[in-house]
């Protein structure tokens, strides 16, 4: 009777104890053994997307190629998973022991630079970084007047819909379309929904990341879009996408239009096949008056640690995987949707709906998103409003007071 | 009409047992819900991480498949095998910490014995998480932090703190006479001796319990293993992947994976409890009857 289980518990330690040693695998791989060059460790940070085999290792590739520009360093490259979205939080803990090199999303920004991570980029090499970007790119991650990241990708959210069901004159306008189809939009995430209240004049730090200025999301115009917001709801054409329900409507063909991003179009190429369309947001009927939907936009920028020990060479890397021969393999084997001027002028690009969708959302319906730190207290009491809308607690009867509660707890930080 | 009064007793007791069963069935029901739901979700064919009817309308395997064989991004199997490392070393650590710590506790009488009860109850009102930026830097110090280290270092976060959850074993020790001990001491036994061949053989349901508890902890841990893996992906645990799946990237493709993963997680724990749970209920009761 005792026997057993201490057999049964030996056996558990000894396969727990194999399982451990199998688990210890070889380091990294090293480059050659050049001549006078100088050895230099390089640690990397990319989605893990980037590194997988199945999606054609455009970080090893493009890291390779740097190296072999590059001969008089002898580089060997560490890599580690880290995504844009989340990298500033875990960098921001500790920056001297993370990577030299690292992507993140604009919105970070403040994150990063509050842990003192992020290396301010000057000289030859903010001249060669704004050499290929637009202007709007470049302010996107730049704090008073330093840059702070090469820019690869612009970062925002436009409509997908069915071309077999909506003209290109109907995507015009969201009252064409409601009344032709379904539409599905994020009515209760924070991202998505103050491109109404922006598109009749409401501002977020002077929309030009103005901390004094603070939130303008009260008074007459923004009531008016509340009211708006309220029958918008109410139309039974109008479907409140939450948890995926546009996406699943689409695949199941009730849902007709859907507000989303670039990191869903291969679900959605996939579900339409070449019925998907692409195209910027669309304008809505304020009163009579047309309105155009605004889009917060951001970008997503290749930065270096201010910790690094070999700064020129981690410069030079984050300035070479947002070139636009690594870009263009990043859209090739990704389709991370490039930002470099000269590459969005190449046919088989610009041929591309999402691209040109993101892009015309980039440039003409969307405001930067701002990063300033006081952006933190925007996101919730938006959200509380798409959901109290949702729920029927903000009617037109007391939609003034609801708006201007909005706009009070935008513009505090529930501390003071 | 003793015959009417029997029956209409007879009669009260079926109408409440029935009253009591149909909301026994109604509880049941909501309990099991939620889990039936991801049983279901983690067979279902169609993508997506929302589908408008209740019942899927195609079953298939494909999404645990998917699990082990698409491990290019997210490499389901490793990290299973990371967290079952993990929680298996822990498990034995924590166990023995906790016991030998109660068993000084319950058989040993020195001068820090209150202080240290006293200090550990207030320590023990501390959530865990408060220190890890702490506990991060101080692995990190120790050189810790990289590579395959990063299980070892799990390991000691999960075990460090086992000698403060004495209280219940204690109390469990507490109730085997000192007789036993005693006497055990008069034929000549080491303190060692007695723990091993006294205490422990008559405190076989605590020993199950402490086991349980100390293995379901690395097992479900996320706080811990996010902050000291960060951009160490091939050190993941099976709480970060699962997370990493619902990631607005991934939600579309991997959802119905994710329900998967979360079945597949709970096999262990339900093998543990289906063999132990006779123990588990004993394990809080006491040692020697009568």
């Amino acid at each position: 009777m005792l026997q057993k289980p201490r057999r049964l518990l030996a056996l558990l330690l000894l396969s727990a104890l194999a399982l451990c040693l199998a688990g210890c695998g070889s380091g990294s791989s090293g480059g050659g053994s050049g001549s006078g060059a100088e050895d230099i460790r390089l640690l990397v940070w990319a989605p893990s997307e980037d590194q997988a085999q199945a999606s054609g290792e455009w970080l090893q590739t493009c890291c390779n190629n740097f190296a072999a520009l590059h001969p008089e360093w002898n580089i060997t490259f560490n890599y580690g998973v880290a995504d844009e979205a989340t990298s500033a939080s875990t960098v921001a803990y500790d920056p001297e022991d993370s990577a030299d090199v690292f992507m993140y999303a604009n919105d970070n920004i403040t994150v990063l630079t509050d842990a003192k991570a992020l290396a301010k980029i000057g000289g030859k090499y903010a001249d060669e970084i704004k050499s290929f970007t637009s202007q709007a790119l470049v302010d996107s991650v730049s704090l008073d007047g330093y840059l702070y990241g090469v820019p690869y990708t612009t970062n925002t959210w436009f409509m997908y819909y069915d071309k077999s069901f909506f003209t290109e004159e109907d995507v015009k306008s969201l009252e064409a379309m409601l009344a032709k189809g379904r539409v599905a939009f994020p009515f209760t995430n924070s991202w998505y929904l103050p491109a109404f209240y922006v598109a009749n004049g409401c501002t977020l730090f002077g929309n030009n990341n103005q901390e004094e200025l603070g939130v303008d999301f009260g008074g007459e115009n923004a009531a008016e879009v509340t009211d708006y917001l309220i029958d918008l709801a109410a139309n039974p054409n109008f479907v409140i996408d939450n948890d995926g329900a546009g996406m699943a409507g689409l695949r199941d063909g009730s849902i007709h239009a859907i507000f989303t991003g670039s990191w869903d179009a291969p679900s959605i190429k996939e579900i339409l096949g070449d019925n998907m369309g692409a195209v910027a947001p669309p304008c809505f009927d304020l009163n009579g008056e047309e309105k155009q939907m605004m889009a917060y936009a951001g970008s997503k920028a290749i930065g270096v640690n201010a910790h690094s020990e070999h700064m020129v060479a981690a410069v030079e890397l984050a300035i070479y995987l947002g070139s636009a021969e690594a870009q263009k393999l990043h859209y090739e084997l990704r389709s991370t949707i490039p930002s470099n001027t000269e590459l969005l002028t190449h046919e088989d690009i610009t041929a591309d709906p999402v691209v040109i969708a993101q892009n015309d959302t980039f440039d003409r319906t969307s405001i930067l998103q701002p990063t300033v730190s006081a952006m933190g207290n925007c996101w919730t009491p938006v959200q509380n409003m798409g959901e109290s809308i949702r729920n029927g607690t903000t009617t037109h009867a007391n939609a003034a007071e609801q708006t201007e509660g909005m706009n009070a707890a935008m513009n505090s930080n529930g501390i003071s | 009409m003793k015959g009417e009064r029997l029956k209409s007793a007879k009669a009260a007791r079926v109408r409440n047992n029935i009253l009591i069963h149909i909301l026994l069935a109604v509880l049941a029901f909501i309990w099991v819900f939620p889990v039936l739901w991801v049983i279901m979700t983690s067979f279902r064919a169609e993508k997506g991480s929302y589908i408008s009817t209740f019942f899927p309308h195609a079953f298939t395997l494909a999404n645990y498949t998917k699990l082990f064989t698409d491990t290019t991004i997210l490499n389901f199997p490793r990290m299973f095998m990371n967290t079952l490392i993990i929680a298996i070393f822990s498990c034995i650590m924590t166990t023995f910490f906790q016991l030998s710590a109660s068993f000084c506790l319950s058989r040993m009488r020195f001068k820090m014995r209150k202080p240290f009860m006293n200090m550990a109850m207030i320590l023990g009102l501390f959530p865990g998480f408060m220190s890890m930026v702490a506990v991060y830097f101080i692995l990190k110090a120790v050189g810790l932090t990289e590579g395959n280290l990063i299980r070892f270092a799990l390991v000691l976060c999960y075990s460090g703190s086992a000698a403060l959850g004495f209280q219940i074993a204690k109390g469990f020790f507490d109730t085997t006479p000192f007789a036993i001990d005693e006497a055990a001491t008069l034929d000549g036994c080491t303190k060692w001796q007695i723990f091993t061949k006294i205490t422990l053989p008559l405190s076989k349901p605590i020993i199950i319990y402490t086991v349980l508890t100390s293995f379901i902890g690395p097992w479900v841990d996320f706080i811990f293993a996010k902050v000291i893996c960060r951009a160490n992906a091939d050190q993941y645990t099976v709480a970060i992947g699962l997370w990493r799946m619902l990631e607005k990237e991934y939600i579309d493709n991997w959802y119905t994976s994710f329900a998967a993963g979360a079945v597949l997680i709970s096999i262990p724990i339900a093998i543990l409890f289906l063999n132990l749970q006779k123990f588990y209920v004993n394990g809080t009761s006491g040692a020697v009857k009568g």
